[in-house]
């Protein structure tokens, strides 16, 4: 015997297809009912009539599909058919409005604008020195350039910004409108610092909320930036370390498939110092140590463990210690 | 699909659906394509009782689709992983006439014969939309992926009815159109 169902009705079939026994659905049926009953059923949980029958008789299995190889069973009414399809697009409509409160993605929306913030003022920056170096000729670009942008944008002509900056006056000045266009693209590179440091605080809160052993361990910006870079949480903490430790190196891994050597580490495993800043020949085995340890750490994040503190993070780094110190001189080229 | 109808070598009508046909399609995005299949099998107001079930696991595409659903009466939305028969499965209520799966993940030939053996009726028309660069770099070049994915089909309960290559009008793609036996 085997239970057949949909949305609207269960039935029971001997052997032979024959209805042994029916339930329908009578409750009165409202949009909200019959998209509440269909996300049971796409959960793959059966329908109260289908529970009622499997528990009715005995030796009786449950049709994988619902009823799909049945010719018998009933098409929809042009009334169930109205109701299924408006409870569809209350589910769909429901799914969408559910998914801003999927963590991963409001830390992708964060460090996604972060990194295109990031790449802006990076550009803007280097176009309003490159502007002022080319009117205070003997102005030096790399000493100042920390305050160029600062002074001129509180300054109100190019000379007084010269005295700011205790160098010779300009000989050509821009025209108002030129020196005033400088000046505003010298105040929104200052903007955008600003929003810089305010996503930074926002993804550093969310990331130790949301992945405190990895955000303890790379810190939670560079944490952040794995999560993204993996598309979740839940993939980072599926996902082999080896994979962990290239993440971000798309480049250098499709280099790799065409016969180059494999990365030693992506980009987030290479902005901590332990792998930067270690002579060459060892960072390949500190990126794929620590990647190691930042599998777990966000297994532990994603499985509810319980989260490193600083005694944890403190061994793992002497341990990082103990690797770069076995390694003094590089390897013999062979 | 639109390249593979100009392409194709058969009478092109013949791969798509019917007036008031039931069909199923994964991986329907914003419904740019969907639109098209709509005007085929539902008309304006769907006077021809046509149903397409629009497949996507995108909340950003489903934002978009679901506005087009008010509009075309017919076309219903649902977001669900389109590999899972188990979230399928409550939504299709009888097999379908016309199913078309344009994913962007690996094991689409897979999936397209996992799915087409439950939902697709015998004789219904099948067209697998093979993205090769979707597809597991470890089984090789394109070529080789393409190959494997053919092999899969023919293993199946489909008859490939043409292969057509898309080359030059989307790279690195092929569609399959086949019929369920």
């Amino acid at each position: 015997m085997q239970v057949h169902y949909d949305w609207r009705l269960a039935r029971i079939l001997n052997d032979d297809g024959v209805v042994i026994d029916e339930i329908l659905w009578n409750s009165s049926k409202s949009i909200s009912s019959v998209a509440k009953r269909l996300f049971e059923l796409k959960k793959g949980r059966l329908s109260n009539e289908a529970k009622i029958l499997f528990d009715r008789f005995d030796n009786v299995k449950i049709h994988p599909q619902g009823h799909l190889d049945d010719p018998n069973w009933p098409e929809y009414s042009n009334e169930e058919r109205e109701l299924f399809e408006k409870a569809l697009i209350n589910m769909a409509k429901l799914g969408v409005a559910e998914s801003s409160g999927n963590i991963d993605r409001r830390m992708d929306m964060l460090v996604s604008s972060a990194n295109e913030i990031r790449s802006a003022w990076t550009t803007s920056e280097s176009r309003c020195i490159e502007w002022i170096g080319l009117f205070l000729t003997e102005l030096n670009l790399e000493i100042k350039r920390k305050n160029i942008i600062e002074t001129v944008a509180f300054c109100d002509t190019i000379q007084e910004v010269a005295t700011s900056l205790e160098t010779v006056s300009p000989l050509h000045t821009p025209a108002h409108n030129e020196w005033s266009t400088m000046k505003k693209h010298c105040e929104s590179v200052i903007g955008l610092s600003n929003r810089m440091s305010d996503h930074e605080d926002s993804i550093r809160l969310l990331a130790l909320e949301y992945i405190p052993s990895l955000s303890a361990l790379l810190g939670p910006l560079g944490a952040s930036k794995l999560v993204v870079l993996a598309g979740s949480r839940e993939r980072l903490a599926r996902m082999p370390s080896g994979s962990l430790q290239v993440l971000g190196a798309d480049a250098a891994m499709a280099a790799h498939r065409n016969g180059a050597p494999p990365p030693k580490h992506g980009s987030v495993l290479f902005s901590m110092p332990q792998v930067s800043k270690s002579p060459r020949w060892v960072r390949g085995k500190v990126a794929r140590y620590i990647a190691g340890k930042a599998s777990i750490a966000v297994r532990i994040d994603h499985f509810d463990g319980k989260p490193w503190g600083e005694s944890e993070i403190e061994e793992i780094f002497k341990e990082v210690k103990t690797i770069i110190d076995k390694f003094p001189n590089p390897p013999k080229r062979k | 699909m639109a390249a593979s109808l100009l392409r194709t070598k058969n009478d092109p009508s013949e791969m798509l659906p019917k007036t008031g046909e039931n069909c199923l399609y994964l991986g329907a995005s914003i419904g740019g394509t969907v639109s098209h299949i709509h005007d085929c099998i539902c008309g304006s107001g769907n006077h021809h009782k046509g149903h397409i079930l629009a497949v996507d696991i995108s909340p950003r595409m489903m934002r978009d689709l679901v506005q087009l659903c008010d509009k075309r009466p017919g076309i219903v939305p649902l977001l669900a992983d389109a590999r899972s028969i188990t979230e399928l499965s409550p939504f299709i209520n009888k097999k379908v006439d016309w199913f078309h799966q344009d994913l962007s993940v690996a094991d689409q030939a897979k999936t397209f014969v996992k799915i087409s053996e439950k939902f697709l009726k015998s004789g219904g028309v099948g067209l697998l939309s093979l993205k090769g660069a979707s597809e597991r770099v470890s089984e090789g070049d394109i070529k080789k992926r393409f190959e494997n994915a053919e092999k899969i089909l023919k293993d199946s309960r489909l008859r490939i009815i043409e292969r057509i290559d898309l080359r030059g009008l989307e790279e690195h793609h092929i569609l399959f159109n086949c019929r369920m036996e």
